[in-house]
């Protein structure tokens, strides 16, 4: 592309340690190598911790008058806006730098997540396909991919894929050859951040990646040869649409106590399909209850961290080579209630009510950093894995199933009423997780709703549909801050039709 | 410190004929050295913060020219500095941050500006207004005013703003007042090119020193001097400098063919003006405005004669000028009075009278401006036109994202010192309850945002202590005061830790040592570990606590969040009355981290064995509650899709940013949070031993796993 007397202008936005700031300066040295008349600003100051920045360049031709440069990017004015990640990319088209008339969109589309989304106590991601959607209607030409992943591909830092991605895209008047000089004259990394620059340029060119989009999730557990009456039967008898989910359910709960268990959890099952009429409901149902029927008990978390398939996948997390030892060290702070968990519930109700009067439960707790990697620690791990067997007896394990067969009972009764409150009921389990404290108010906001909301309508009390609402909204209230404080506002006024009393 | 301006500096070097290509602060640099200065001082904070990094790093260049440089411990002393031009022909500047470093050297300041200059004395101040800004949103120009001081705020370009610190230390010995040169954030950063001159080696300096004192009761600033100096102020020095303006042009008028109105402008928003003109279809093919304008590279003082020569004939003005009140505007209005123009002064009306005025801004003032007006020769309808065109791309955008995108709040670094201290007090609150928190200016001021939001009041730069001394009595719980290294030898020491002492005050002090000041980009303090030459500057920290007879005094290493808990609950729990300190002991990561990577490379290059600690959280035994985030917010801390079938919440997630500073792991156990952090520590270049135990226990633990299977 050709550079006029009116300014090209390229603003890119990024967080601190991402290396704009190097961009920029290369962006620059290639203008001034070309003969172009270029000026660049930034605001780092606060924003360079961890924040958003923005740097903005801009470029014209020389001979003649100098011309009038800005240092702040216009509404509707910006020939090439680079973003770092995808929210950044958003957040310029809500600021207006994004228009369909003459803007080249330069993204990655991977997320680094703010810290509302990552505190959220649910799920408080923005909406990412939405922003890719609108990027590309907003966008005179969009070149998105995940540059993030390529820098890792290319064993070097963003900043290089993205100058590649703005090279490829040819919307700056600057030759590669301008650019992979001023790469190199800035004499650091030079090799890796070339790697980098030809491979977003590629990228940007339109070749696809080699590396396929990572698999958010894990597969399938595979059939436990213990479980083929089992799987035959949810064939058989439940429907089409729910047999993944269930099947992944039954291998799950063989995997987390045996067959029997297993078993269990069907014939809960048969007892909420009888009770709805819709497939969907026995999904979400199944899908939950294998959650709440493997609760993460020391038992469990033991299991987990034993299995012999997790060395390879840490070792493949923290980027250890082949012939580099790994020591892992695991925290775990197990207290009263871990102990009495696996204790008879005679034994466990009297060790509890003592530590309750001495106000000891939350006192007493004993730190353990277990190596889980050396053959000692290893074998504590399988032992508390080992306990398994004694699973059954433990004082969990009844507070767990009573806990269990409450919550179905109103899933089924739920049910009969209106499959929208079931619906409702059903997804009330995802509040129970987590453990300790987390645990602990998982269980009273659950319980809170239920006794507020869900048993005063299954009685007759409230209107099926508006309570369905409620529910929802107590529940997302519930997720808005650890302390309780919406959910408890929420419960003390519930906007719930009372059905008159007859 | 943050960045090395080691390369850049040798931009300095350059002479006549030659052009400089470069950051603003680095021109600004250039510009004293050709203006002659004997001693230059500051203190850092940004967006000047590279000043002072450019001339630590040009030192031996400064040391040519027999250049001091002080790196003062605070603006107070910086603004002091500038004395040495009161008797003396000796030109100097000093640089800080404003108004934050201005209010704190108002002091020196006025005693300064009331005996005036004999020598050139120039402070360069970064106006740290707007986007980006870290402090209160005020203005210098009311110091420029009260103090009777000149206040420069030229076109952002490096010509201009160079040619108005030279003209600046004309301006200031010509009318013996110092003057204040007022860069934008932006300003400060913008890389663009100039023509230089030799540098100048100045008349008096380290290597030309003065043989004989002054001494001239006239300058001092004690009755009646004082009542001499204000009529001087006002009879000899205003004019003075009016005068010089006039006559050197320091204001810059520009024509336009729209001859019914026009523009004034700070000459540091000239850019934004005409970008708005441009965007709006007011400039000509070659970019030129249509409407005329009057860029003032002096704010203050106006020159009264300009601006009624630049208004007569027209029926309205644009006054485009940042930031509230409206000195400028209110002296436009003024002086057309004074001089019976009819002519119709337009300013906050059409623009806001708070707030940065970014290139948006200012167009949608221009738009108001000409639909105010309707000029003869300009098409009203046609700018109102382009300018909804333009506004309509971000309604688009927000019908189409749906909703507002998350912000991303400045936070601590990964593996920041600081972050556990404010998860030791999360977690002590939830034993003890929450007590009153006055924080301070610093990193740790982003305890105040998520994911902590710890800290009640900010007052100033290590004024935590003492913003305690009112709300500790009337208090139920001890107040926890905090104070950074910076703070502490800034302000604390003695507003602080002698006045609390001195009233005997109850309380805690935390004090976060992490060695530098690290929020302007780790510059060395007096208790660093080494100063600019490398030498330790022997300074310590409770060394000056000692001896202002502090007894309770604690040093807790700040990852170790447990005994941090520990020592905190003491401190707020003790019977002992009276000020008790922690100090927070802990290296700025970010420094640390550059300090050790080149070494840690080298040991892995030469094949020793270094172990690389990292922490990982078990995706399986995550249920994605996130509360180990809400207590840490560390950048590696972050979340990714639940890997889980069964599950649709994001499940914590550690990258491979992580430095392996061990707060997780420590708050996991703390906090009672959950099983599912693990920390690694990879064994890089192994030994044979580590190889052999690791092929051991990797043997056995493989067969004790399959047979479990």
């Amino acid at each position: 592309m050709t550079v006029g007397r009116r300014p090209t202008k390229l603003l890119l936005a990024a967080m601190g340690g991402e290396g704009g700031g190097v961009l920029t300066s290369w962006i620059v040295a290639a203008a001034e190598a070309e003969g172009l008349v270029v000026q660049s600003t930034s605001i780092p100051g606060v924003a360079q911790r961890t924040g958003a920045t923005t740097y903005y360049i801009e470029l014209a031709a020389a001979g003649g008058a100098v011309p009038v440069m800005a240092l702040y990017p216009g509404v509707g004015d910006v020939d090439v806006m680079v973003a770092s990640e995808l929210i950044e990319a958003g957040r310029a088209m809500q600021n207006g730098f994004v228009t369909p008339d003459r803007t080249t969109l330069i993204a990655s589309t991977h997320r680094a997540y703010s810290i509302i989304e990552r505190t959220a106590m649910g799920d408080g991601r923005a909406d990412a396909g939405r922003v890719e959607q609108a990027a590309r209607e907003m966008a005179k030409q969009a070149v998105l991919f995940d540059m993030a992943a390529a820098a890792r591909e290319a064993g070097t830092v963003i900043n290089a894929v993205m100058l590649g991605a703005i090279a490829g895209s040819g919307a700056l008047p600057l030759s590669t050859a301008a650019i992979e000089a001023a790469i190199s004259g800035s004499g650091k990394s030079v090799d890796s951040n070339l790697a980098g620059f030809r491979l977003g340029y590629a990228r940007a060119q339109g070749e696809d990646g080699t590396a396929a989009r990572a698999e958010d999730k894990r597969p399938h557990l595979s059939d436990r040869p213990t479980a083929d009456n089992l799987l035959d039967r949810v064939v058989r008898t439940f429907p089409a649409a729910s047999r993944t989910t269930l099947r992944e359910g039954v291998n799950r709960l063989i995997d987390f106590q045996d067959p029997a268990y297993a078993k269990l959890y069907l014939d809960r099952l048969d007892a909420v399909r009888d009770a709805a009429g819709d497939d969907d409901i026995v999904t979400e149902a199944g899908r939950f209850l294998a959650l709440r029927m493997s609760y993460e008990d020391v038992i469990r978390v033991a299991q987990a961290k034993t299995r012999p398939e997790r060395i390879a996948g840490l070792r493949r997390e923290v980027r250890a080579r082949a012939d580099e030892p790994v020591v892992v060290t695991e925290f775990l702070k197990p207290g009263i209630d871990e102990f009495a968990s696996v204790l008879p519930p005679a034994l466990a109700r009297r060790l509890i009510a003592w530590a309750d009067r001495r106000g000891l439960k939350a006192k007493l707790h004993v730190g353990l950093h277990i190596k889980s990697s050396t053959i000692s620690g290893y074998l504590l791990m399988r032992t508390l894995a080992g306990l398994r067997r004694f699973r059954r007896r433990g004082y969990r394990y009844a507070v767990e199933q009573a806990a269990i067969d409450a919550w179905l009972d109103r899933v089924g009764r739920a049910a009969r009423i209106d499959a929208g409150f079931a619906r409702e009921v059903i997804a009330c389990a995802n509040l129970i997780k987590g453990y300790s404290d987390t645990h602990r108010r998982g269980i009273e906001n659950f319980d809170g709703i239920m006794a507020t909301l869900v048993d005063p309508t299954l009685a007759g009390e409230m209107d099926p549909a508006s309570a369905a609402a409620a529910v929802r909204g107590a529940r997302e209230a519930a997720l808005a801050d650890p302390e309780g404080n919406a959910l408890r506002e929420t419960l003390a006024a519930p906007p719930v039709a009372k059905l008159a009393a007859e | 410190m943050e960045r090395s301006f080691k390369k850049e500096v040798q931009s300095l070097r350059l002479g006549d004929g030659e052009t400089f290509h470069g950051e603003g602060i680095l021109a600004v640099t250039k510009a004293l050295l050709q203006s002659g200065v004997s001693y230059v001082g500051g203190y850092q904070g940004a967006p000047i913060s590279h000043l002072m990094d450019v001339l630590v790093d040009a030192e031996d260049i400064l040391d040519d020219l027999g250049v001091h440089l002080e790196t003062c411990t605070s603006e107070a002393a910086a603004a002091a500095m500038l004395g040495a031009s009161i008797n003396y022909p000796l030109r100097g500047a000093a640089t800080w941050k404003a108004t934050v470093g201005t209010n704190v050297a108002s002091d020196a300041l006025s005693n300064l500006a009331s005996a005036g200059v004999k020598g050139g004395a120039m402070i360069v101040i970064g106006e740290d207004y707007g986007e980006g800004a870290s402090i209160i949103q005020e203005r210098s120009h009311a110091f420029a005013m009260k103090s009777q001081m000149w206040l420069l705020d030229p076109r952002p370009n490096l010509p201009t703003i160079t040619r108005m610190v030279e003209q600046g230390f004309e301006l200031s010995e010509h009318s013996n007042t110092p003057v204040m040169l007022e860069l934008r954030i932006r300003a400060c950063h913008v890389h663009g090119s100039f023509p230089t001159r030799d540098n100048r080696r100045p008349q008096f300096s380290r290597n030309q020193v003065i043989e004989h004192p002054d001494f001239d009761f006239s300058r001092i600033c004690l009755p009646p001097s004082t009542y001499a100096q204000e009529k001087h102020k006002i009879e000899f020095r205003l004019p003075a400098a009016i005068r010089f303006i006039a006559e050197n042009g320091l204001n810059e008028t520009f024509d336009g063919d729209v001859g019914e109105i026009g523009i004034i402008c700070q000459g540091g928003l000239y850019n934004s003006v005409m970008r708005g003109l441009d965007q709006l279809g007011l400039t000509d093919a070659d970019g030129n405005s249509r409407l005329p304008i009057l860029a003032l590279n002096v704010t203050y003082p106006l020159v009264p004669d300009e601006i009624t020569a630049f208004c007569a004939g027209k029926k309205a003005v644009l006054m485009v000028e940042e930031g509230q009140p409206d000195f400028l505007e209110q002296a436009v209005n003024v002086a057309l009075r004074k001089a019976d123009l009819q002519t119709r002064v337009f300013g906050k009306d059409v623009l806001p009278m708070a707030g940065e005025y970014t290139s948006e801004v200012v167009l949608n003032g221009l738009g108001g401006f000409i639909a105010g007006t309707r000029p003869a020769g300009v098409d009203a309808e046609a700018v109102a036109a382009r300018l909804a065109a333009l506004m309509a791309g971000k309604t688009r955008a927000a019908e189409l994202l749906g909703a507002a995108m998350p912000t991303r709040p400045p936070s601590f670094c990964t593996g920041c010192p600081e972050r556990p201290v404010f998860s030791a007090i999360k977690i002590l609150e939830k034993e003890i309850g929450p007590t009153h928190m006055a924080a301070d200016i610093g990193c740790h001021t982003f305890s105040t945002l998520p994911p902590f939001n710890l800290g009640n009041t900010v007052l100033g730069y290590g004024m935590g202590l003492a913003s305690a001394a009112g709300v500790a009595p009337n208090m139920g719980k001890r107040v926890i005061s905090i104070m950074g290294d910076g703070g502490f030898w800034h302000n604390g020491l003695t507003n602080g830790v002698g006045s609390a002492m001195f009233n005997k005050d109850d309380g805690v002090l935390m004090i976060m040592k992490n060695g530098y000041t690290s929020a302007t980009g780790w510059q060395f303090l007096p208790s660093s570990a080494q100063d600019r030459t490398g030498k330790d500057p022997g300074m310590s920290i409770e060394a000056a606590l000692k001896g202002l007879g502090v007894r309770w005094l604690r040093k807790v290493r700040t990852y170790h969040v447990a005994e941090m808990i520990k020592v905190l609950r003491e401190a707020m729990t003790s019977k002992d009355k009276g000020l008790k300190v922690i100090i927070a002991d802990g290296e700025c990561q970010l420094a640390r981290q550059r300090r050790i990577r080149p070494k840690i490379a080298a040991q892995l290059k030469r094949g020793e064995r270094v172990v690389r600690t990292r922490f990982g959280v078990d995706d399986e035994t995550c249920t994605g509650d996130h509360s180990c985030i809400r207590l840490s917010g560390c950048p590696s801390l972050t979340i990714k899709p639940n890997p889980d079938p069964l599950r649709t919440d994001p499940v914590a997630h550690v990258d491979n940013s992580c430095v392996g500073c061990g707060l997780c792991g420590e708050v996991s156990h703390a906090a009672v949070l959950c099983p599912s952090f693990y920390k690694a520590e990879i064994v890089q270049n192994p030994r044979w031993l580590d190889r052999l135990l690791d092929r051991v226990r990797r043997a056995v633990i493989g067969r004790l796993a399959g047979a479990a299977a």
